[in-house]
């Protein structure tokens, strides 16, 4: 069930969505689709269907925390979890997060097994897993 | 240098020259500290001349980044290159033996035992091609770094840019230019952290995230 999970990896660094995306592959999830900041993820969110989001918060137009709060406040796209992986090591950086709704927080750079963990923490919690 | 051109307290319009000289020296310095000041430039000079030191580290964070990335990758490069050898000397061997005696080969165990061999290797260069992946966020995180390298250094020649435009001569100058408050460099999101040792506002490791986050009841 859990790898049917559609996702969107948000992040303006190409290298980076690769990343990700051969980390999800890795770990069983096939469905993925990318965007280079948080103004092409929402238009993604608002017009096809997604069930996790991995998102970066330092990108050009729209970063990780307004597409965050963009996210929460939209009724049809507030369910679906927010992931952030983000260089931005600050402690109010990550607490702000949290109080904003991310289900998650991965600081760059991290170990192979940490995104795994950190998703399936995540679904395990929803009960999607 | 002839006697005619040397200078002479003495000579009374050498010393009209001299005090010419010092009245435009004088000007030119009264010029310069009301342009900065004017434009409020001494403080940003002040600030930018802060950042420099910063900038050096940020590009020493980035020497030590992609340095450690190039290691990284290489030394993995070297063990699967180790691995992917092993394979192709067993591969060979086997051969050997199947062409030597085939139902031997395959009833002593030497086929079933290359072949759980090669699962096992594949398995350990499959781990050594996931982390040279993995090194490859160096890119994203120097990358952020340099952007704001790249931003320091464009405020500084902005800033220049409108010091000269404010201190050039008179006649060459501008009519009329109102003095403009330059954008100031206040970069909103902080990017990597160059140096977290002692730094109590920011995590030095995933760790560190998910106990403050546990600590605060997330």
């Amino acid at each position: 069930m859990a790898n049917e999970l559609r996702f969107l990896v948000v992040d303006d660094f190409s290298t980076m969505r690769r990343i990700v995306r051969s980390l999800l592959k890795e770990s069983g999830y096939s469905d993925i689709d990318e965007a280079e900041d948080g103004a092409v993820a929402l238009k993604k969110l608002l017009t096809s269907k997604f069930d996790f989001v991995v998102c970066d918060i330092n990108m050009p137009n729209m970063n990780g925390f307004q597409l965050l709060d963009e996210i929460k406040k939209t009724d049809s796209l507030k369910h679906i979890p927010v992931l952030m992986v983000t260089a931005e090591a600050r402690k109010e950086d990550i607490l702000l997060a949290a109080k904003s709704g991310a289900a998650g927080y991965i600081v760059k750079p991290f170990a192979k097994g940490i995104l795994d963990e950190k998703i399936s923490l995540i679904l395990t919690k929803l009960g999607l897993k | 240098m002839s006697a005619t051109t040397q200078l002479s307290d003495s000579d009374p319009l050498n010393n009209l020259i001299s005090s010419d000289i010092h009245k435009s020296i004088g000007l030119l310095t009264r010029q310069l500290h009301n342009a900065l000041n004017g434009l409020g430039l001494i403080a940003k000079v002040q600030d930018l001349a802060g950042e420099i030191p910063d900038a050096q580290s940020r590009l020493s964070y980035i020497a030590r980044l992609t340095g450690e990335a190039a290691e990284k990758v290489l030394n993995r490069v070297d063990q699967a290159k180790a691995q992917n050898e092993h394979i192709s000397n067993e591969t060979s061997r086997i051969g050997a033996l199947i062409v030597q005696d085939p139902v031997s080969a395959v009833a002593k165990g030497h086929v079933m035992n290359f072949l759980n061999d090669v699962n096992q290797s594949t398995q350990i260069i499959d781990k050594h091609l996931t982390e040279i992946m993995m090194a490859q966020d160096f890119h994203d995180l120097t990358g952020q770094v340099i952007a704001k390298v790249v931003g320091l250094a464009a405020n500084i020649e902005e800033q220049l840019v409108q010091l000269l435009i404010q201190t050039a001569p008179i006649e060459i100058g501008p009519k009329e230019t109102k003095p403009t408050e330059a954008a100031p460099y206040q970069p909103q999101l902080a990017g990597p952290v160059i140096h977290s040792e002692g730094n109590a506002e920011v995590v030095s490791s995933q760790t560190e995230v998910d106990d403050l986050l546990a600590s605060m009841g997330f």
